[in-house]
C-alpha cells in the first residue's frame, strides 16, 4: 500500500528520543542550520554565483511550499501554481520599476493583489474536486500565461528588464538586494518564517480541518464544517505563499519574463515536492535544493537533463513515495528503535 | 437573400467543414483519454506523447521503405504493445494505492517528460515531414477541400463508430463495461480483469498512435508535438464527462465548431481561453460533465 | 646599436602581448539552447563557433593565447540563461560570452553582463530593440536585425511586384507582430497596398480557418513571420488548399531556415526573404568557409552558423586592436571595428553596437537558397536610435 504522506510519530523520552519526537521539525532545523553553514563558507570565499543559485533555490522552494500546502495538507493537486508565482514576480517588478524601488511597498502590493487574485481563482477552481481541480488550475495558468505573453504593456515575450535593485531597510540596518550574501540571508529568514508560520498553522484547529478534508471530504459536513470554506482559505494562503516567493525573483535577477508562469515551472514545483516529501512542508525546500543542484550539474554535462530529472521523479513516485524527508524520518525512527531495543 | 446564401456558402460552410476535420482529430485523441479514465480511473498525462510516438513510428516505418498504408495499419498495433507494457510495468505499481488518481497523474506526467526528451535524442530536434498519401483537392459546392483531409474525416468517423460498436454492442465491450462498473464482481463472474485493464489501456494508447499517424501529414512531426492536443483533449473529456464515449464525441465535435466559427468574429488568441471558460462553466453547472461515465451512464 | 634599439622597441611593444600570452587561454562562454524547440539553431551556433575556434587556435590563437569555449544550455528560457551566464562569469571566469538565441534571453543576459562588467555579443537575436530602445553598453550584435532584413526584402518586392496587394499573416507574439509591422512600413513606403492582417496564436496547429479570409482578399503577395514548426504547418497547409498558387509568398528571415526546410519540402519553393547570409554567396572567402563547414559537420551552414563563426573573428580583431581582454578597452576597440567574414567586411556601428553588412534577398528553390537581390549596408541599416551611450 503506497502512502505518500508522513504522520509524525511520538517516541521515547531519551535525548535522541526527544529530538526524534518531532523528526520533521528536527530535519527542518537541520535544513536551516546547513543553509547558515553554507552562507558562512560562501561568504568567506566571497562567492557570488552559488549564493544567487541558493537564493533562487529558496525562492522556488517557496513555490514548492505552496504546492505542498495544497497537495500534502489539503489533498488538492495544483498543476498551475506558477500562475501566482509569476503574478507576484510581475507585480513586484512593476512596483519596483514604475513605482518606487521600495521592498516593503512591493511586498505589500503583492500581498494584497495576490489575495484578490487567489480569491477569484479559488472560487473558480475549488468547486471542482480531485482531478478536475488539477486540470482547471493547469488550464488557468496556461490561459493567463498566454495572455501575459501577448501583452505589449508587460513587455510581451521579452518580459521586463531593468528592474532596479532595492535597498531593504529594517530601521537600524539595510540589506542591499544586490549583495549576494546579504540577500541570501534575507530570503533564508523569509523562508524560515514562512515555514514556521505554516508549520504552526497546521497544528491549529484550522490545520486539523485541512487534514480532515484531505482524509475524507465527504465526512466533514457531518462534523459541522463546510469543507469549501477551508479549501478556499488554503488556496488563497497557498497563492500568497507562491506570490510572495515570486516577488523576490526580480529583486534577485533584475528581470521577469512570461516563462515564469509556464507549466514547466508548475511541473518542477510538483516534482520538488514529491522528491522532497509530500506533506512535510520542509520537504519542499529540501526537494528544491536537491533538484536545483541536480539540474545545474547535469545541465553542464548533457543537453538531455530532462530525461534525468524525469527518471529521478518517476523513481521517486514508484519506489520512494514518501520522498526524502519521509524516508529520512523512517530511517531515523528505525535507528532510534534499534538503539533503544538492542 | 442572395447575400445570405453567399455568406453561408463561402464564409460559414468552409469554417464548419474545417471545424469538422479538426473535430474528428480531437475526438480521436479524447476518445483514448476518456476510455482510459473511464475504465482504469487513470489520468494519462502522457497521452500526448503516445500521439507523438505514433507519428514518429510512422516516420520511421516510412523511412525503411514501407508505404503509408502499411504504416497506418502497423502503428496502432505497435502502440498497443507499448501501451500494454506501460500498464503492466508502471501503472500497476501504483494502482492499488489509495492515492491512485494523484499517483497515476504524476507517474504519467514523469513519463511524458522522459518520452519527449527521448524522441528528441533519437530523432533530433528539427521537424520532420510525412508525405500525405492522397494529394489534390476536390471541389465541394464551390469550396476547395484537400482530399487527404476528407479521407481523415471519413476514416476517423469510421474508427469512432467502430469503437462505439465494440464497446456497446459486443461481448468484449460488455466485459470492459462490467469491469469499469465493479471490478470485483466482474472478476467473480470470470472476466479476466487484469488483462482487460491492460488491454483497455493499450487500446486507448493505440487510438492516440493512430491519431498521430493520421494527422502527421497535416500537422508535421516534431518532438514537442505531444503538447498540441493536451489542453483541448482534456477540456473535451472533462466537458463531455470523464469516461463517457458519447460525451467525448459530442463535446469534441461541438467545441471544435465553436472554436472554428468564433475565429470569424474574435481574435484567434482568445480561442483557447474561450474553450477554457466553457469548461469552467460546464463544471460549475454539472461537475460530472455533460454525460455520465463509462459503465455508469 | 641601431639593431639594439630596434629590438628593444619591438620587445617593448610586444611586452603587453607577451603578458597576454602568459595569462593562459581566453575563455569564452556560450549560453545557447541545446535542448527544446530552438535546439536546431543552437546546433548551428555550436558548429560555427567550434569551427572558428579550431581555425583560430591552429593559427596561434589570439595574441598567442588559445581560445576555449564553455557551453551551457539555456533551454531558450531567460531565467535559465541568466543563471548559466552568471555561472560562466563567476565560476568559470569567462572573458566574453555569446550564443543567446531569443531576444528575451539576450536582454536578460545583457543585464548579467553589465553587473559583471563583461561584454556579450549575440549572433542570432534579430529583435530591433536589442540595439535600439533596449540597447546596452555591454551588448553587441554581429547579425542583421529585423529592420535590415525588411529593407532587403522590401527593395526586392518593389522591383518584382510593384504596388502589389499584400496580405499579412503572423504569429501572435511580440516578435511576430513587430516583424510584420517593420516590413509593412518598409513595403508601404515603397508603394505596396495592405489588404489584410491576421495573427494566429503561436504554436497554432491548423491555419485553414484563416484561409477563407486570405482568399477573399485576393492578394498578390502573402507576407508571414511564422517560424520553426509553425512554418512547416502553414506552408504545407497552404499547399494542401492550393492557396499559394499564383501568389508570391515572402516572409521573415527566421521563417524558412535549414532547421525546417527539409520538413517543408516542395511547399517552400518560390519563398523569398531578406537575410544577411546565404550559403551560395559567390566569394572566395565564403566558398572556403562553406567547404570547411560541410567537411566538419556534414551539413551546410545557415545564417546562424555563419554569424556565430564570424563573432569569434570579431572578438579576435577587437582584442588584438586593444592589446588586452579588459572590458573597457575591448569595448572601445569594438566600436567602429571592421572585420572580414564569409559575407564580406562588416562594420560595427559605434552608436548602437549594431553590425552593418550588405543584405541579400534570397529565394528557396529545390531545397537551396538562391540570391535574387542585394542591398548595400548603408542603405539597409536604418537610423541609430540607441540613446543610452
Amino acid at each position: 500500500m503506497r502512502e505518500m504522506t508522513v504522520e509524525p510519530m511520538v517516541l521515547s523520552p531519551s535525548v535522541t528520543g526527544r529530538l526524534l519526537r518531532h523528526p520533521i521539525r528536527s530535519l527542518a532545523w537541520l535544513f536551516f542550520g546547513l543553509a547558515l553553514l553554507f552562507a558562512v563558507v560562501a561568504g568567506i570565499q566571497g562567492d557570488v554565483f552559488f549564493f544567487r543559485l541558493a537564493t533562487e533555490s529558496l525562492i522556488f522552494g517557496g513555490l514548492a511550499l505552496s504546492v505542498d500546502l495544497l497537495l500534502g495538507r489539503t489533498g488538492l493537486l495544483p498543476l498551475g501554481q506558477a500562475l501566482f508565482f509569476g503574478f507576484g514576480a510581475y507585480v513586484s517588478a512593476l512596483v519596483l520599476k514604475q513605482g518606487l524601488p521600495s521592498f516593503w511597498l512591493a511586498m505589500a502590493v503583492v500581498l494584497v493583489s495576490t489575495t484578490l487574485v487567489g480569491l477569484v481563482a479559488g472560487m473558480i477552481a475549488i468547486r471542482a474536486k480531485g482531478v478536475y481541480f488539477a486540470l482547471i488550475s493547469f488550464g488557468l495558468a496556461q490561459v493567463v500565461s498566454k495572455v501575459v505573453f501577448n501583452t505589449r504593456e508587460l513587455g510581451a515575450s521579452d518580459g521586463i528588464i531593468g528592474v532596479p535593485v532595492p535597498q531593504i531597510s529594517f530601521g537600524f540596518f539595510t540589506v542591499d538586494a544586490a549583495s549576494p550574501g546579504g540577500f541570501f540571508l534575507l530570503v533564508l529568514c523569509f523562508s524560515a518564517a514562512l515555514y514556521a508560520v505554516l508549520a504552526y498553522l497546521m497544528e491549529t484547529p484550522f490545520g486539523r480541518q485541512l487534514a480532515a478534508v484531505r482524509a475524507n471530504e465527504h465526512r466533514v459536513p457531518f462534523l459541522g464544517f463546510d469543507p469549501w470554506r477551508y479549501k478556499l482559505a488554503a488556496f488563497v494562503l497557498a497563492a500568497n505563499v507562491a506570490g510572495l516567493s515570486g516577488a523576490f525573483y526580480p529583486m534577485l535577477r533584475g528581470f521577469v519574463s512570461p516563462e515564469l508562469m509556464f507549466f514547466q515551472v508548475s511541473g518542477n514545483a510538483v516534482i520538488n515536492v514529491i522528491v522532497g516529501g509530500t506533506g512535510t512542508l520542509i520537504g519542499a525546500f529540501y526537494g528544491s535544493a536537491v533538484l536545483t543542484v541536480l539540474r545545474s550539474v547535469v545541465g553542464s554535462f548533457t543537453a538531455h537533463h530532462q530525461i534525468v530529472i524525469g527518471v529521478v521523479f518517476m523513481v521517486s513516485v514508484i519506489f520512494f513515495p514518501k520522498g526524502l524527508i519521509g524516508h529520512g524520518v523512517a530511517a531515523l525512527t528505525r535507528w532510534q528503535s534499534r538503539k533503544e531495543g538492542a | 437573400m442572395g447575400e445570405m446564401l453567399e455568406w453561408l456558402q463561402f464564409v460559414l460552410a468552409p469554417q464548419v467543414i474545417n471545424g469538422a476535420s479538426i473535430g474528428v482529430a480531437v475526438v480521436l485523441m479524447a476518445l483514448g483519454l476518456t476510455i482510459i479514465f473511464g475504465l482504469l480511473d487513470v489520468i494519462n498525462m502522457a497521452h500526448g506523447e503516445f500521439y507523438a510516438i505514433g507519428a514518429y513510428a510512422a516516420v520511421a516505418l516510412l523511412g525503411v521503405g514501407l508505404p503509408f498504408w502499411w504504416a497506418l495499419g502497423l502503428t496502432p498495433l505497435l502502440m498497443a504493445v507499448v501501451g500494454y507494457a506501460t500498464e503492466r510495468t508502471l501503472i500497476q505499481r501504483v494502482f492499488h494505492s489509495k492515492e491512485r488518481h494523484t499517483l497515476t497523474l504524476l507517474l504519467t506526467f514523469g513519463l511524458a517528460i522522459i518520452m519527449e526528451d527521448a524522441l528528441k535524442i533519437v530523432f533530433g530536434a528539427n521537424p520532420l515531414r510525412l508525405e500525405a498519401p492522397i494529394s489534390g483537392a476536390s471541389e465541394v459546392f464551390g469550396l476547395f477541400f484537400p482530399n487527404y483531409r476528407l479521407f481523415v474525416m471519413a476514416l476517423g468517423s469510421g474508427v469512432i463508430a467502430a469503437v462505439w460498436l465494440v464497446v456497446f454492442r459486443t461481448r468484449l465491450g460488455a466485459m470492459v463495461r462490467a469491469a469499469a462498473y465493479d471490478r470485483h464482481m466482474a472478476a467473480s463472474l470470470g472476466v479476466p480483469v487484469a488483462v482487460v485493464y491492460a488491454g483497455t489501456f493499450a487500446f486507448g494508447v493505440a487510438l492516440a498512435g493512430l491519431a498521430g499517424v493520421l494527422l502527421a501529414p497535416i500537422y508535421s512531426v516534431f518532438p514537442t508535438m505531444g503538447r498540441d492536443f493536451v489542453l483541448i483533449a482534456f477540456s473535451v473529456v472533462i466537458i463531455g464527462g470523464l469516461g463517457s464515449i458519447k460525451g467525448a464525441v459530442i463535446a469534441g465535435l461541438l467545441l471544435t465548431q465553436v472554436q472554428s466559427i468564433s475565429s470569424l468574429y474574435i481574435s484567434p488568441v482568445w480561442s483557447d481561453p474561450l474553450l477554457f471558460a466553457i469548461m469552467v462553466l460546464v463544471l460549475m453547472w454539472r461537475p460530472q460533465g455533460l454525460f455520465g461515465r463509462l459503465g455508469h451512464a | 646599436m641601431k639593431t639594439f634599439i630596434r629590438t628593444a622597441i619591438v620587445a617593448a611593444s610586444a611586452a603587453p602581448l607577451l603578458a597576454l600570452a602568459q595569462a593562459g587561454p581566453i575563455r569564452i562562454g556560450v549560453v545557447t539552447p541545446l535542448s527544446g524547440t530552438y535546439a536546431g539553431i543552437g546546433q548551428q551556433v555550436k558548429w560555427g563557433l567550434d569551427l572558428a575556434v579550431t581555425q583560430i587556435n591552429a593559427a596561434g590563437g589570439i595574441a598567442g593565447r588559445k581560445l576555449e569555449l564553455l557551453y551551457e544550455d539555456e533551454e531558450a528560457n531567460p531565467a535559465v540563461a541568466t543563471q548559466k551566464a552568471e555561472k560562466l562569469f563567476q565560476v568559470n571566469k569567462v572573458d566574453f560570452l555569446t550564443g543567446t538565441v531569443n531576444s528575451g534571453s539576450t536582454l536578460a543576459v545583457g543585464q548579467v553582463a553589465e553587473r559583471n562588467a563583461k561584454l556579450i555579443a549575440t549572433t542570432v537575436s534579430f529583435s530591433d530593440a536589442i540595439t535600439a530602445e533596449k540597447c546596452s553598453p555591454n551588448v553587441f550584435r554581429v547579425n542583421a536585425r529585423a529592420g535590415m532584413q525588411s529593407a532587403a526584402l522590401a527593395e526586392w518586392l518593389a522591383k518584382e511586384k510593384p504596388q502589389a496587394n499584400v496580405f499579412y499573416l503572423g504569429p501572435d507574439y511580440e516578435m511576430g507582430r513587430s516583424t510584420v509591422a517593420a516590413f509593412k512600413s518598409a513595403a508601404e513606403a515603397k508603394g505596396s497596398k495592405t489588404v489584410g492582417e491576421v495573427y494566429a496564436p503561436l504554436d497554432n496547429k491548423d491555419y485553414s480557418p484563416f484561409f477563407g479570409q486570405v482568399r477573399s482578399a485576393k492578394p498578390a503577395v502573402i507576407y508571414t513571420s511564422v517560424a520553426g514548426n509553425d512554418t512547416v504547418r502553414l506552408f504545407n497547409q497552404m499547399a494542401e488548399f492550393g492557396l499559394a498558387r499564383n501568389v508570391q509568398v515572402v516572409g521573415a528571415s527566421g521563417t524558412v531556415t535549414s532547421q525546417n526546410l527539409a520538413a517543408i519540402g516542395k511547399a517552400a519553393d518560390g519563398f523569398v526573404t531578406g537575410v544577411g547570409y546565404a550559403a551560395n554567396i559567390d566569394s572566395a572567402e565564403n566558398k572556403k568557409f562553406v567547404a570547411e563547414f560541410v567537411a566538419a559537420n556534414k551539413a551546410k551552414p545557415d545564417l546562424y552558423g555563419a554569424d556565430s563563426y564570424g563573432v569569434l573573428f570579431f572578438y579576435k580583431a577587437a582584442v588584438e586592436k586593444a592589446r588586452s581582454t579588459e572590458t573597457d578597452k575591448v569595448r572601445e576597440a569594438m566600436r567602429g571595428l571592421q572585420w572580414s567574414t564569409p559575407q564580406g567586411v562588416k562594420t560595427l556601428r559605434a552608436g548602437d553596437h549594431q553590425a552593418m553588412q550588405d543584405m541579400y534577398a534570397v529565394r528557396v528553390k529545390g531545397g537551396e537558397f538562391e540570391i535574387v537581390g542585394k542591398v548595400a549596408a548603408a542603405q539597409a541599416i536604418g537610423p541609430d536610435t540607441c540613446t543610452k551611450f
